[in-house]
């Protein structure tokens, strides 16, 4: 029988008391090793121009300075990041949240999803984790992509998503 | 060829070698660079005259061109399958198209004048989906597009309304625009602004001349004629600076007449239609149910007109932000946007009201103002303090300047924009001399991001982001309860709602 109860805006499942699911432990070294390794490149150059360019000791150290700063913040920023991410599965959607100065929350309908895809880098591989991205028509500005999720989640996230998505699914 | 029964592979009529030449040309002109360096480069390194060489080159060119037409029209065939139309092409590296019907949005179709006295189309299918590849099938008899367009028209809409049984669909016209028309639409056309970058070198060699004119009239002037010098030299740039302007206009109105002479739109049932053109006539139609969203427009110069340009878009590939999935109408007045706004969203548009002065509209917060105002008064400030400080010249203050241009231009930007909502859909408006109104319903949203600066947390505010299959719609700025609340409210929409999106 055809049923059209009327909804209470109040009523509407709002996103207060949501409880954040948290990425993989060892995701926080992961993308700590990873920005270590990049901020190698600012103190080789930095090694460069005060050994083998003979720069003023004043200039040297200030580029020093600089550089070991930059590594120092760059490598401890996945501490305060990594734990502001966070994910939700919900029966209709899923929602994303992250972000420490400028913070989001996404949210995906099942039923817009156009594929689902997980990835993982040989990087990834070594601590165990995964990305899961879920792909929407238009595509304008990225889709959603939820990195550092445990590699056995990821791949249940995705079957689980592509048996929600399942039915509605139809390719524009 | 006459009917769009499926059938054999076939060839297009022999005037497709037009086609065929003007997408060559077309590829030349855009590659230049590669494909004049060579012979330019053989011209250089051969000996003796160039300008028989030059002559020589060019034939050769010529012929080439005229040749690569032929073969690729030789090799071209199409066949029309049960469900997909099929096209052969390519003479050293063969391509096979098979663009299915169900994927096909619209089939637009040009004329050119050449085309126009046999009655022969190109016809292009919009396509949606990833793929770059989108088929044209050139030269055909117009009858043949036309066939083609309403068997693959016909299951669409079958699709789109259950509940309206076979009717007999009768074209309704919307619109048809006049000569008057396009003096609104040549002057609000931004190209024109492109035209004169294009004239600006030239325009700078005639200051070069204008200069030594004044310099020598400054020159016979101490010998007399002072008060003439002057008055004549302002007169000059004057006069020289309106006969650009009016050149400009009218290239831009001419450029109005080119795409849309006797612009006519209707609509097919649920199809809209339009076609349009001086000398190449364009067909391009779009199904209603497949607006993402709708879009209202007025700059500055078509706020004097009281007029509007509104823009239906569809959903659009990922690889490439192209214009082609837009129907534009080019020029309606106030009364007209909000017919059309109520024919083409129907029942689930009422009360999305895209007329930027209306009441409806709620404003954003005046934070919004705040980082703006920081760096612009700022950033002045620093520029002239450094630079007054190195070169010590009075002149730097000029840069001061900017802090009341830009503070007008943040106030101005401010006060346009606004936002309204009804159950089924919301409204934003931007803008900053003119407006812009974007209209859009919840059930057609793909996914919805509420997002927070500091400043926004600080004041309990946040910026809603509602992504459509045609790009996103921002509201910045407003109370953080009323963007969760939206939020919740459109994902309710969409989780709940089981019609198609597109």
């Amino acid at each position: 029988m055809f049923q059209n109860p009327e909804i209470a805006l109040d009523d509407l499942p709002g996103m207060e008391d949501l409880d954040w699911q948290k990425l993989h432990p060892a995701f926080v070294r992961r993308m700590q090793v990873e920005h270590a390794l990049i901020a190698l490149a600012p103190l080789a150059g930095a090694t460069f121009i005060s050994v083998f360019l003979h720069f003023p000791l004043m200039q040297s150290t200030i580029l020093w300075i600089l550089a070991i700063g930059f590594a120092i913040v760059f490598v401890s920023w996945p501490r305060v990041s990594v734990p502001r991410r966070g994910y939700v599965v919900r029966d209709k959607d899923i929602v994303f949240r992250s972000g420490v100065i400028w913070r989001s929350v996404t949210a995906i309908p099942y039923n817009r999803i156009q594929h689902v895809e997980t990835s993982n880098t040989p990087f990834d591989r070594k601590f165990g984790v995964a990305t899961l991205q879920l792909f929407t028509a238009g595509g304008s500005g990225g889709d959603l992509k939820i990195d550092g999720l445990d590699a056995e989640i990821a791949e249940q996230l995705r079957i689980y998503v592509l048996d929600k998505v399942g039915v509605s699914i139809e390719i524009a | 060829m006459k009917s769009p029964e499926p059938g054999s592979w076939r060839r297009t009529s022999p005037l497709a070698i037009l086609f065929f030449l003007g997408k060559l040309l077309r590829d030349i002109v855009k590659n230049a660079w590669q494909s004049f360096a060579p012979i330019a480069a053989v011209l250089i390194a051969s000996s003796g005259n160039l300008v028989d060489r030059l002559k020589l080159v060019v034939v050769v060119a010529v012929i080439l061109v005229i040749v690569a037409s032929v073969l690729r029209y030789w090799f071209f065939r199409f066949r029309i399958a049960e469900d997909s139309v099929l096209i052969r092409e390519g003479v050293f590296k063969k391509k096979q198209l098979d663009i299915k019907f169900d994927r096909i949005q619209g089939i637009n179709t040009e004329q050119n004048i050449v085309y126009r006295y046999l009655d022969l189309v190109t016809v292009s299918f919009d396509t949606a989906g990833s793929s770059g590849d989108e088929g044209n099938l050139p030269a055909v008899p117009s009858a043949f597009a036309a066939a083609l367009r309403e068997k693959i028209g016909r299951p669409l809409q079958r699709a789109g309304a259950a509940d309206a049984p076979e009717t007999i669909v009768e074209s309704e016209p919307l619109l048809a625009l006049t000569w008057r028309d396009m003096i609104p639409i040549g002057l609000a056309d931004k190209r024109a602004l492109l035209v004169l970058a294009l004239v600006s070198p030239l325009l700078d060699r005639l200051g070069d001349e204008v200069d030594s004119v004044i310099a020598n009239t400054l020159e016979s002037a101490t010998q007399g004629a002072m008060q003439f010098g002057i008055v004549g030299g302002v007169w000059m740039f004057v006069t020289i600076g309106i006969g650009v302007i009016l050149l400009l206009a009218m290239i831009s109105i001419a450029a109005a007449f080119l795409r849309y002479h006797n612009f006519e739109l209707f609509l097919d049932g649920n199809t809209l239609r339009s076609h349009g053109g001086l000398l190449t006539r364009h067909e391009v139609s779009m199904d209603l149910g497949k607006i993402q969203t709708l879009r209202l427009q007025q700059g500055i110069i078509l706020r004097g007109f009281s007029r509007f340009v509104m823009t239906a878009r569809q959903a659009r590939s990922s690889h490439k932000n192209d214009s082609s999935k837009n129907f534009t109408i080019p020029v309606v007045t106030e009364e007209l946007a909000t017919a059309l706004r109520r024919r083409f969203l129907k029942q689930e548009g009422r009360g999305l009201i895209q007329i930027p002065t209306s009441s409806r509209f709620s404003a954003i917060s005046k934070y919004s103002m705040r980082m703006p105002i920081l760096i612009n008064v700022l950033a002045p400030l620093l520029v002239t303090a450094i630079t007054y400080s190195v070169e010590g010249d009075p002149a730097a203050l000029l840069f001061l300047l900017w802090i009341p241009v830009s503070l007008l231009h943040i106030v101005k930007t401010w006060q346009h924009a606004g936002y309204h909502y009804t159950d089924e859909g919301l409204v934003r408006r931007s803008g900053t001399l003119g407006y812009r109104t974007v209209a859009l319903l919840y059930r057609k949203v793909q996914r919805v991001t509420v997002l927070r600066s500091p400043l926004q947390r600080r004041k309990g505010l946040a910026t809603l982001r509602v992504y459509m299959a045609s790009g996103s719609v921002r509201i910045p700025f407003i109370e953080h309860a009323t963007a969760n609340r939206l939020r919740d409210y459109i994902l309710y929409k969409v989780e709940s709602s089981d019609k198609a999106w597109h």
